[in-house]
């Protein structure tokens, strides 16, 4: 009896999504309880409702696999983190622009855009009432630490570690040459800028979505350098305050092209377990 | 040798030169809290922004200098005179209130509801000092522009490196603060020029505009939009105030590189802190900006000023509401065109070398939600209360004012045990006033022993929260093995 409720338990714990939701999830508590977020519940339940609903009504006409309302809260929460607006009505146009996107916009059976950060575009293009506000979190060294600490556990379950630290590598690196190297600013004016929350929830959460990167190991350090590489010039250069989510929405137009250069199979939500995990190829 | 003040906006922060204070109008004890300030109106328009620097100078206008990183050379119709009003004005309309209310009588006829409300005063402070100009290049200086505006002398350089702007200062007579150097670097690198300002003596008319220097407006073009507060702190080692007026077409302005937080409002508080509003403010900032890490940026104000906008401009006043003059007045050139928004928004930074290494940066965001930081104070009634109502309303009162005393404590740290009376009498009688000292310097990031510090709560709950999901997590791992071995 035991083991049946244990092999039961573990099979679901076992989905990396459960995990991220609870770690979004905190983040957002965090946000709205103790960093002074305004705290519209409407909007968040807008947010999610329409999420899940999209979700639904897609699986319905597509799948018929209704457990894929996890990704959809996983979206509804990358959308609390990061967007805000004015009105309900935009965030319910971004929440059911992100989801669609990932069932209309389809390159070799995986998604093209990551669907958190397609919403946020969508809504900052089409409407005169969404922004990013990159400040909201502040800069920490513990914050860094407490989102690094976990997002690393987190992204070692969904094996995509390698986006991340190609990423934080490749534009702290930069970013270290430019300012502290070249400019002569001290080194704690790169400790803040690379401590910045919403930079590192976007390294440890939004470039990490197994299905909006390639497949292929070599092909993501490539796609995640090229990342960092791009996203330096635009904040260094051309002061783009919100580059990232642009340049997110960008390179995903690569993936397709990667995954057709170096071929490796397509990462599974369900089928992991600990064994698996690191070993994609062996997944079906 | 003369002392040059080097900085966005002059704020900055030498000792030794008379520095003109005005605090709070009633204030006491929180006086030194605003000593170093400084004012500047920001106005954003594409990638064009209006910066006036308020000027608060007050000793001799010849040792007044200025020197203020520019992104381009500017045209000498991008340098205007401010008028020194547009500062008052701006900070009298948006400055954080008190709003007094009276309660009715219910055993009699009721009293006629009134509102009053005080504010806060503000100023800057600022000081400089001034030398002549000579043409040098072998410090490769290049003098890109010289213009005689009103009273001001102005020079703009650019430079190849530090050392050598620095030389060239100096042997102009400017003395440099000795960390200067190092944040002129930087600047020099990202392709900055410098503005460098002086009074011309033969101009300058001590009588006019009560003795004070005039403000300086000057028009840059760039896509950063940000204030260089680093030069102001090269020789200032204390806090130093920043109160910013920042226009735009679409909403809100807000700080991308640090958090940009709201000042707690709407609070109740007890009656007594009429007469020390000001230091009540003072401590209620410093309690803030204590909490939130000695890091971040506070929103004061924000409202619609548009002056075609039909609605209020603020609520309640305690200024005159800008219109078209003073608006076009602090550098916003579409305030007469119709249909066009003007929305206004008021910062408050107060930084420190250790807790802000890099500039501000700033964005607009399409935010229009107007905010204003208000407390309310709401006086008992008076005559006699001895009907039933009036017997019930003074229960009210009684827990009414706990929670008034409640607020004070969670607000500005007041120590409330000496207000005992203005429970329990119902009266504004009030024993002593003793303010508790807010200010722990309490270093809040110092892990491992952080945890068990004080203060830095947020940090502390996202440490646990993670910190079990973490334990959690692991815990199931470990069984999902022992069950499968």
């Amino acid at each position: 009896m035991y083991s049946k409720i244990s092999t039961h338990f573990n099979k679901e714990t076992a989905d990396p999504r459960y995990f991220q939701i609870l770690y979004l999830g905190s983040f957002l508590f965090y946000g709205l309880c103790f960093l002074g977020w305004d705290g519209d519940a409407i909007k968040y339940i807008a947010i999610f409702a329409s999420a899940i609903v999209t979700q639904m009504v897609f699986s319905y006409f597509t799948t018929k696999q209704y457990s894929s309302v996890k990704s959809a809260l996983i979206t509804s929460l990358g959308l609390s983190l990061l967007l805000k607006t004015g009105t309900i009505e935009t965030a319910i146009l971004a929440s059911v622009f992100a989801i669609s996107s990932k069932f209309l916009i389809r390159v070799n059976h995986k998604h093209l855009f990551n669907p958190a950060n397609f919403g946020i575009v969508a809504a900052i293009l089409l409407t005169n009432d969404a922004w990013v506000s990159p400040g909201q979190w502040g800069s920490s060294v513990l914050l860094w630490f407490i989102v690094g600490a976990g997002g690393l556990m987190m992204i070692l379950k969904v094996g995509r570690i390698d986006t991340s630290i190609t990423f934080l590598l490749v534009f702290g690196a930069l970013l270290f040459i430019r300012h502290v190297i070249y400019l002569g600013w001290e080194p704690q004016v790169w400790l803040h800028k690379m401590s910045n929350g919403t930079l590192l929830l976007y390294a440890f959460f939004m470039i990490t979505d197994p299905m909006t990167t390639p497949n292929h190991i070599k092909a993501r350090i490539l796609w995640s350098s090229l990342l960092g590489g791009a996203l330096f010039v635009l904040s260094s250069f051309f002061y783009v305050q919100t580059a990232a989510i642009w340049l997110l929405f960008g390179v995903s137009l690569l993936t397709p092209i990667f995954d057709k250069l170096l071929i490796a199979t397509k990462y599974q939500w369900n089928n992991l377990t600990a064994s698996t995990i690191n070993k994609p190829n062996q997944t079906t | 040798m003369k002392k040059v003040i080097l900085t966005l906006m002059a704020i900055a922060s030498v000792g030794q030169l008379a520095m003109a204070f005005c605090g709070f109008y009633v204030a006491k004890a929180g006086a030194d809290l605003y000593n170093n300030k400084s004012e500047v109106i920001l106005v954003r328009d594409g990638s064009n922004t209006t910066i006036t620097m308020s000027n608060d100078f007050s000793g001799n206008v010849k040792d007044f200098a200025m020197v203020v990183p520019v992104p381009n050379v500017l045209d000498r119709s991008d340098i205007q005179i401010a008028d020194r009003s547009i500062f008052q004005m701006l900070d009298a309309y948006s400055a954080p209130r008190l709003v007094e209310y009276y309660d009715y009588n219910p055993c009699g006829l009721p009293m006629p509801s009134m509102m009053d409300v005080s504010m806060e005063k503000e100023s800057t402070t600022k000081m400089v000092t001034y030398t002549s100009l000579k043409d040098n290049f072998k410090y490769k200086v290049t003098i890109e522009a010289q213009y005689s505006v009103e009273e001001y002398d102005i020079v703009l350089l650019s430079a190849k490196d530090a050392s050598g702007l620095k030389r060239w200062l100096v042997d102009n007579g400017y003395s440099i603060p000795a960390k200067a150097e190092h944040v002129l670097e930087p600047y020099i690198k990202s392709g900055l020029k410098f503005f460098v300002v002086k009074v011309d003596l033969n101009k300058y008319n001590p009588k006019a505009n009560g003795g004070f220097l005039r403000p300086l407006q000057i028009k840059v073009k760039s896509d950063k939009f940000m204030l260089p507060i680093r030069l102001g702190m090269a020789n200032s080692v204390g806090e130093q105030d920043m109160i910013v007026y920042a226009f735009s077409k679409r909403g809100r302005v807000e700080c991308t590189n640090y958090r940009t937080i709201k000042m707690p409002t709407d609070n109740l508080v007890p009656t007594f802190i009429k007469p020390k509003f000001g230091t009540f403010y003072t401590d209620v900032f410093k309690n803030e900006y204590r909490k939130a890490g000695k890091n971040a940026v506070f929103l004061e104000y924000a409202w619609n000023v548009t002056p075609t906008f039909n609605g209020m401009k603020c609520d309640p006043c305690v200024g005159n509401p800008p219109y078209t003059r003073e608006i076009m007045m602090a550098g916003v050139p579409w305030a007469n065109q119709n249909g066009v928004t003007t929305f206004f928004t008021r910062l408050h930074v107060r930084y420190t070398l250790d807790k802000f290494p890099e500039d501000l940066f700033f964005q607009e965001t399409p935010n229009t939600e107007m905010y204003q930081a208000r407390y309310v104070i709401t006086n008992p009634a008076t005559g006699d209360l001895s009907c039933a109502e009036g017997r019930v309303y003074q229960d009210e009162l009684r827990l009414r004012r706990r929670k008034e005393l409640i607020e004070l404590a969670s607000l500005a740290r007041w120590n409330t045990d000496s207000y005992y009376d203005y429970i329990a009498h119902g009266t504004d009688k009030v024993r002593s006033n003793k303010a508790i000292e807010t200010d722990h310097n309490s270093k809040n990031i110092n892990v491992p022993f952080w945890f068990f510090g004080k203060g830095d709560t947020p940090h502390k709950v996202l440490f646990l929260l993670v910190f079990g999901m973490l334990i959690v997590y692991s815990l199931k791992r470990l069984k999902l093995t022992l069950v499968k071995g």
